[in-house]
């Protein structure tokens, strides 16, 4: 275990390392800074970047509206996915609007929210419109997957109904929940930089990202990206935190 | 007290599975169905616990009694610890305090103990079974009903989960039913074997086995003649 877990840093140290090289030696190949800027100018970027007084605000506006939108994703699919996994008639009344918001277009879903909505609230919506559907198909197949022979058990003891819900079904069910909340999480970021881009709210990496485009500031684009790779990286990690302390039987 | 099965008859979209069965028993014995495999065995022990009716005939003994359960798979919850997983069927029965000391003396009948708090999946499958033994005598019951719940496990294992069921069952009487398609498991479990007939299910015959459990072994010649009289009646037309 020891020694396999310090072969696994190495290896993915090294593995960061050779990434770092082959991108420097890109930039250095290309020789424009406009098209490529180097990871020590990339870095210089970034430095400047954490340390103005405008950085915080900016990353704390697109967190908040992530979060916002993955938390009410989170709840609706939940709810409804229970209710669908539960009842027949709500699975198949639910069923075309789910197919319609899985099968629109991220960047349909954008540009109307931008005609629909102020530009502060468009990612938060967009978010939530991509966010849904995971997380409710995923809370569908755990109440679908339920082990049925473990049910029949609890039925035969007359196990009270409130409780074979939340000690059968609830943790049956909280796999399929993360794995979804994994995948949501993932999407997040990268769907709500999208949707910032394009609606441009006051404060966002999107709209930084922009306006460092605008102004052919190729190494703040970078920068900005590495910020949004370590935001994503933190969350991703936060929830397989979450993850191994919730399950601690397996 | 007496449980009765009269004159049941079964069938699933017109195959006929159980058949005018009949059987009259006394309370605390310990029963053995034996017959082939997919012979009507489940389905008569579904009746019997009222999760399905009897098409005709009907059944008498059974109603508002307790039933236990010992499936052929050790049905835990993975998420549950040993004793959580016996306190699951006991919560809403009975009071913390009485349920803690059952827990521990069903935990300690089945040499347990050291194991209540961990997970299934840190038990090997007759330990897992035994947990499931151990859940059955647990839950304030009348009835056990047991649905070839040692099948597919190794010789060892058997007799071992064997002996642990005797010994629970020694200590702690119930009427228990016994499916199961193995003459060796039914002669040496059973006070009363039941053979029955191939699909659909009906009594061939009823074997008396008074022999004391400590008295069953391999060359005990009164075991012999009962094994021949199952033979016998097996393979005789009905």
């Amino acid at each position: 275990m020891e020694t396999s877990s310090i072969k696994t840093i190495l290896v993915t140290a090294a593995s960061i390392l050779v990434m770092v090289i082959t991108w420097h030696l890109l930039a250095l190949m290309l020789g424009h800074e406009y098209i490529l800027p180097t990871p020590a100018e990339t870095a210089r970027q970034m430095i400047i970047l954490v340390s103005s007084a405008g950085f915080w605000p900016v990353v704390l506006a697109t967190i908040g509206r992530g979060l916002l939108g993955f938390i009410i994703s989170l709840g609706l699919g939940v709810i409804l996915g229970l209710v669908a996994g539960f009842s027949k008639a709500a699975y198949w009344l639910l069923q075309p609007w789910v197919t319609v918001v899985r099968s629109t277009p991220v960047m349909s879903v954008i540009i109307l929210a931008i005609i629909w909505f102020e530009s502060n609230l468009v990612p938060v919506v967009v978010t939530l419109l991509i966010l849904f559907p995971i997380i409710y198909g995923n809370v569908v197949a755990g109440i679908m997957n339920i082990n049925k022979e473990l049910l029949e058990m609890a039925r035969m003891y007359k196990v009270k109904t409130w409780r074979i819900v939340t000690e059968l079904y609830l943790p049956s069910i909280l796999p399929f929940l993360l794995a979804g909340a994994s995948t949501a999480m993932g999407i997040a970021w990268k769907v709500i930089i999208a949707a910032e881009i394009l609606s441009q709210p006051q404060l966002g990496i999107g709209t930084n990202l922009m306006i460092a485009k605008i102004d052919f500031a190729t190494a703040q684009v970078f920068a900005w990206t590495v910020v949004a790779i370590v935001i994503s990286f933190v969350f991703e990690y936060l929830i397989r935190l979450i993850e191994t302390r919730l399950n601690t039987w397996s | 007290m007496s449980f009765t099965i009269d004159h049941v008859n079964k069938s699933f979209a017109g195959l006929e599975v159980i058949k005018d069965l009949f059987m009259q028993v006394e309370e605390n014995q310990i029963i053995c169905i034996l017959g082939p495999s997919g012979a009507g065995k489940t389905t008569l022990l579904n009746i019997i616990s009222g999760v399905i009716p009897a098409d005709r005939g009907k059944i008498s003994g059974f109603a508002d009694k307790n039933i236990s359960y010992l499936f052929q798979e050790h049905r835990l919850l993975p998420w549950k610890t040993v004793e959580d997983n016996i306190d699951f069927v006991l919560k809403d029965k009975i009071s913390l305090k009485e349920r803690k000391r059952i827990i521990a003396h069903y935990l300690d009948m089945v040499d347990l103990t050291a194991f209540s708090a961990y997970y299934p999946s840190q038990l090997s499958g007759g330990m897992k079974q035994r947990v499931a033994l151990a859940r059955a005598f647990a839950y304030p019951s009348e009835i056990l009903l047991m649905d070839e719940p040692f099948k597919g496990l190794d010789y060892h294992l058997k007799r071992t989960l064997r002996e642990a069921f005797i010994k629970l069952w020694q200590a702690d009487k119930r009427s228990v039913f016994f499916v199961t398609h193995d003459i060796e498991e039914a002669l040496l479990m059973g006070q009363e074997i039941y053979v029955l007939t191939d699909r659909p299910a009906t009594v061939k015959g009823k074997v008396p086995n008074p022999i004391p459990y400590y008295e069953r072994t391999r060359n005990n010649s009164a075991l012999q003649r009962i094994e021949n009289e199952i033979h016998q009646l097996l393979s005789s037309r009905v």
